[in-house]
C-alpha cells in the first residue's frame, strides 16, 4: 500500500483541501476590500439633525474626516458609539484639523436624534435622504460601515463592522498627518 | 432543572457511544458474540438517551423556557407553535443534536434490524457509527451544547429568523440531514467490510435500501430548498449556485452515481473499487456539506447557519477520509475485479458513462464552490463564481443525463449489435427530432430547448413503452386484464418500475429547468386601477392593505390579475415587518399555472400611492415541481423491494480474526 502512487495521491488531496478549507478559518469572505479605498471620496450634501447646518465635500476640502455610517436600529452601531464620540472629543475639537461627521441610513430623524441622544453624540450628525443617495454612493453593504478620508478628499481605509480602539488609534493620525504633506 | 436533565443524558451517551466503538473490536479479537450482543443493545440505549435529551429540548420549545439560551436566542413566546417545534434545528446546537437523534435511531434500527444476518461485519458497522456518535456528542456536551442554561432568564425570546419561518424551511433542514445521515449506514457496513476484508457484494445488497432511502431524503430536501427560495428569497428562481445549496447538491450527485454503480456490482460484480470510492466520497461530502454551512469560509445566503463548530468538522473529515481510504488501499486486490465492460455498446457502458457524467458534474461543483477559497488561499485574491459558470458546464452535461436515462433503458447489457439498435431505437429518434422540428415551426428557436424537448420525448418515449409493452406481454401471457397486469408487472420488478417514475421525475425535471431559458423579467410602477401589460397578463393594481398574519404585519399591495380579458387571480405581493426584525422582507406572489408562473414581487411603496414591483414570468415551473409526486411513488415502489436474502448459516461459534 505504501508504494502505491494512488494512496499517496489520494492523501494529497485530503491533506490539500484540508489546508485549503482550513486557511478559510478567520478569513470573513463576505469581507471584499472596497473599490473606493485610494480614491477620491464620492460628493455628498446633508444637513445636521438638530441645527440644520449645511455640509457638504466641497466644504471640507483641505480637511481630512472620519464618515461614520450607523442606523438607530443597527445593533453594531451601539456598539462603537461612545468610540466614535470619545475619538471627536480627543481628536476632532479643531474642525479644521479632523471632521468626525455621522450619517445616519434607513432611519427617521427622532430615532436618529434619540439614539444620538442616548450615547452622547455632539458630532456633526446628519441623516441621508429616503432614497439613500449617499449610502449608494459609498457603496454600503450594511451598517455600521466607517470611511477614513484623508486632506485630500482620498478614501484611505475602510471599516465594516463596528469602529475598534485599534483602527481609531492607527487610522486618525494618519488623516491628520496627510494635512502638512504637500 | 430540565435542561441540566438532558445534558446529563447527553453525557450519558457519550460514554455509552464509546462503549459502542470498543466493545464491537473486543467482541471480534476474544471471538465473544455476547459482547458484540452488547454494543447492540448500547446503540439502542444510545437512542434512548439521546430521544430524551432531544426531548428536553424540545419540551424547553413548547414551554418557552428562555433559561435555556439556544431556545432564547431561536424562539419568542408569539411564535406560532409549528415554527417553534422547527427552531429546534433552526440553530447550529439544535441541528447537531437532531443529527445525533437521527443518527441514533438509524444506529438502532442497524442494531436491532441485522441482528442475525450480516454477522461478520456487523461489529464494526455498529462501531463505525458510534465514532460518528462519539464525534456529535462530544461536540453537544462542550461547546456546542443545546441545552446550556444562562441566568438571569429573559422574558422573551430574540424570536426565529423570519426567513426560516416558511413551511417548507420547517421540512428542509430535516429532510437534508436525514440524506446525509442515511448515507451513513452503507458508508459504515462498507468500512467494516473492509476492515473485515469480507468483500463480495453483501455490503451493496443489504444496504440498497439505505441508500435509496437516503437518495430519496436528499432529494425531497434539495427541491423543498429550491422552493422555500422561490418563495420566500423573492429573487425570482429556485436555485441560485450558492455554497450552501452546491454541499447540499454534491453528496446528491456522487449519491445517485452510486445508486447506479451499485447495480453493476449487483448484476455483473464490475466496479467494486469504484463504488468503495462513491461511498466513502459520498459520506466525505454530506460532513463537507454541514462544515461549509456551518464554518462561514465561503459567502452564502445561509449566513444564518454559521457558527463555530468548524475546525472540529474540518479535523472529523479530515479523519474519517484518510481511515476511509487508508483501509481501502489496504484491501484493494480484494476489491479489484476482472470484469470489465464486454463492449462499449452495452448497457454496462451506459452506466458508466452516467458515473462519468454525475461525476464530472459533482466535480464542476466543487470547483466552482471551493475556487474562491483556493485563489485565495494561493493568490490572495477575493473572487466569486457566479451562475454562468456553473450554468455552462452543468447545462451540457445534464442534457447529456437525459439521454442517457433512454439509452441506457433500452440498450442491452453485454452487447449490442448495431441491428438491435436500429431496431429498438428507430422510433424514439424519430419522435425526438419530429418534436424538435415542430417546436423550432412553432417559433421555438433556442438550440439548448429544442435538445431538450426533443430528448424529453426521445427518453419519455423510451421509458413509457418499455413499460407498456412489459404489461402487454404480462396481459397476453396471464391473459389477465391490463389493470391487473400493470399490478402484477410493478411488483415482479418494482426495483425496476420505482426506478422508471423516478427517471420520468428527472425529465420532468429537466424539462422544467430548461424553462428557465425563457424567463422575462418587468420593472414596473403601479397607478391604481390603471391597467399595465406583463407578457400574456393585465396587471391592475387596486390599492394597498394591511394585514395581520400570525406574528407578522403585511404591507400589500392588491393586484388583480386578467388574462384574454378574464380575472384569473388577485395576488397580493407584500412586505412583511416582524416585530424581533428591524428591517421588512418580501413577501413573493405566485400565479401558478403549468404553462408558466407569474411571481410578483412589491419592491417599494411610493409616495402618492403608487408601487414599484418587479414581475417575472418563469415557465415550466410547474413543470419541475411535478417530478417531486414521481420521485416520491417511484422510491416508494422501489424501496419495498425485497433483495436477494443474504441468509448466512448462525455461527455462534466462529466469528473469525481480523
Amino acid at each position: 500500500m505504501l508504494k502505491s502512487w494512488k494512496f499517496w495521491a489520494v492523501v494529497a488531496v485530503i491533506g490539500g483541501l484540508t489546508a485549503m478549507f482550513a486557511s478559510g478559518f478567520g478569513h470573513d469572505p463576505k469581507l471584499v476590500p472596497s473599490p473606493l479605498v485610494h480614491r477620491p471620496a464620492p460628493g455628498f450634501k446633508v444637513t445636521e439633525l438638530n441645527t440644520g447646518a449645511p455640509l457638504s465635500l466641497e466644504s471640507l476640502k483641505g480637511t481630512p474626516f472620519v464618515l461614520n455610517f450607523f442606523a438607530s436600529w443597527c445593533v453594531a452601531c451601539r456598539d462603537e458609539a461612545r468610540l466614535l464620540e470619545s475619538a471627536y472629543l480627543r481628536w476632532g475639537q479643531d474642525p479644521s484639523k479632523l471632521r468626525v461627521i455621522g450619517i445616519a441610513i434607513q432611519d427617521t430623524p427622532e430615532a436618529a436624534r434619540a439614539f444620538a441622544k442616548r450615547y452622547g453624540k455632539t458630532y456633526y450628525l446628519a441623516l441621508d435622504d429616503a432614497a439613500g443617495d449617499v449610502s449608494l454612493n459609498y457603496g454600503l453593504y450594511g451598517v455600521p460601515e466607517t470611511f477614513f478620508v484623508d486632506a485630500k478628499g482620498i478614501i484611505r481605509y475602510k471599516q465594516i463592522g463596528a469602529v475598534t480602539p485599534e483602527v481609531l488609534e492607527e487610522q486618525i493620525p494618519k488623516l491628520i498627518a496627510s494635512r502638512e504633506q504637500p | 432543572m430540565l435542561p441540566d436533565l438532558g445534558y446529563v443524558l447527553l453525557t450519558a451517551a457519550l460514554a455509552v457511544s464509546l462503549y459502542g466503538v470498543v466493545v464491537p473490536h473486543l467482541g471480534v479479537v476474544r471471538n465473544n458474540w455476547n459482547l458484540v450482543r452488547s454494543a447492540q443493545f448500547a446503540t439502542i440505549v444510545n437512542f434512548v438517551l439521546v430521544a430524551g435529551a432531544s426531548a428536553v429540548l424540545m419540551h424547553a420549545f413548547l414551554a418557552d423556557d428562555f433559561s435555556v439560551r439556544f431556545v432564547w436566542e431561536h424562539s419568542s413566546s408569539d411564535l406560532p407553535l409549528f415554527y417553534k417545534i422547527s427552531a429546534f434545528w433552526g440553530g447550529m446546537e439544535g441541528s447537531l443534536l437532531f443529527w445525533d437523534f437521527v443518527l441514533a435511531a438509524f444506529s438502532a434500527v442497524v442494531a436491532y434490524g441485522y441482528q442475525r444476518n450480516n454477522r461478520e461485519v456487523i461489529p464494526y458497522v455498529i462501531a463505525t457509527l458510534n465514532v460518528v456518535h462519539v464525534f456529535l456528542l462530544s461536540l453537544l456536551v462542550t461547546y456546542s451544547n443545546p441545552l446550556a442554561t444562562q441566568s438571569p432568564v429573559p422574558v422573551e425570546g430574540r424570536g426565529l429568523n423570519p426567513l426560516l419561518q416558511h413551511p417548507a424551511m420547517a421540512m428542509h433542514p430535516p429532510m437534508l440531514y436525514l440524506g446525509y445521515i442515511a448515507f451513513s449506514v452503507p458508508f459504515a457496513f462498507a468500512i467494516a467490510s473492509l476492515i473485515r476484508g469480507k468483500l463480495d457484494n453483501a455490503w451493496v445488497v443489504s444496504t440498497r435500501r439505505w441508500t435509496l432511502a437516503a437518495w430519496f431524503a436528499l432529494t425531497v430536501g434539495l427541491m423543498l430548498g429550491g422552493q422555500w427560495a422561490y418563495e420566500e428569497l423573492g429573487w425570482g428562481g429556485y436555485w441560485g449556485w450558492d455554497p450552501v445549496e452546491n454541499a447540499a447538491l454534491m453528496p446528491w450527485l456522487t449519491g445517485t452515481a452510486f445508486l447506479h454503480s451499485v447495480l453493476l456490482q449487483e448484476k455483473r460484480n464490475m466496479m467494486k473499487v469504484w463504488n468503495m470510492v462513491l461511498i466513502i466520497v459520498t459520506f466525505g461530502l454530506s460532513i463537507m456539506g454541514t462544515f461549509i454551512v456551518r464554518s462561514g469560509v465561503l459567502n452564502s445566503v445561509h449566513a444564518f447557519a454559521q457558527s463555530n463548530v468548524g475546525p472540529a468538522f474540518l479535523v472529523f473529515l479530515a479523519f474519517a477520509m484518510l481511515v476511509a481510504f487508508t483501509l481501502m488501499f489496504k484491501r484493494i486486490r480484494l476489491l479489484e475485479s476482472r470484469h470489465t465492460a464486454d463492449s462499449l455498446v452495452s448497457r454496462e457502458s451506459a452506466f458508466l458513462l452516467n458515473n462519468l457524467l454525475l461525476i464530472g458534474i459533482c466535480f464542476t461543483v466543487f470547483l466552482g464552490t471551493v475556487f474562491p477559497l483556493l485563489a485565495e488561499a494561493i493568490g490572495g485574491t477575493k473572487l466569486s463564481i457566479q451562475a454562468p459558470f456553473f450554468n455552462t458546464i452543468v447545462g451540457p452535461l445534464g442534457i447529456g443525463l437525459l439521454f442517457l436515462i433512454g439509452i441506457g433503458t433500452l440498450i442491452a447489457w453485454r452487447h449490442s449489435t448495431w441491428d438491435y439498435l436500429v431496431r429498438n431505437f428507430r422510433v424514439p429518434v424519430i419522435l425526438g427530432l419530429l418534436t424538435s422540428g415542430v417546436l423550432f415551426a412553432l417559433g421555438i428557436h433556442h438550440p439548448g430547448a429544442l435538445i431538450v424537448f426533443g430528448g424529453a420525448v426521445f427518453t419519455g418515449y423510451i421509458l413509457g413503452s418499455d413499460f407498456y409493452k412489459a404489461v402487454r406481454a404480462r396481459a397476453s401471457q396471464m391473459e389477465i386484464g391490463f389493470a391487473e397486469a400493470i399490478v402484477g408487472t410493478v411488483r415482479r420488478n418494482q426495483q425496476r418500475w420505482g426506478g422508471m417514475l423516478i427517471h420520468f421525475g428527472v425529465v420532468f425535471l429537466i424539462v422544467g429547468v430548461s424553462g428557465n431559458w425563457f424567463h422575462q423579467e418587468y420593472n414596473l410602477t403601479l397607478t391604481e386601477n390603471r391597467p399595465v401589460t406583463v407578457g400574456s397578463y393585465k396587471l391592475l393594481f387596486k390599492g394597498q392593505r394591511t394585514e395581520k398574519k400570525l406574528n407578522a404585519t403585511l404591507h400589500e399591495a392588491v393586484i388583480e390579475v386578467y388574462r384574454d380579458g378574464e380575472l384569473v387571480d388577485t395576488l397580493k405581493p407584500a412586505r412583511s415587518f416582524y416585530p424581533t426584525q428591524p428591517e421588512p422582507l418580501t413577501e413573493v406572489a405566485i400565479h401558478r399555472t403549468v404553462r408558466e408562473d407569474l411571481y410578483l414581487v412589491l419592491a417599494s411603496e411610493n409616495q402618492g400611492g403608487t408601487v414599484t414591483i418587479r414581475a417575472l414570468i418563469n415557465p415550466l415551473v410547474m413543470v419541475a415541481w411535478f417530478a417531486f409526486p414521481l420521485f416520491t411513488l417511484g422510491t416508494a415502489i422501489a424501496i419495498f423491494y425485497k433483495p436477494r436474502r443474504l441468509e448466512e448459516p448462525v455461527t455462534e461459534d466462529r466469528l473469525g480474526y481480523i
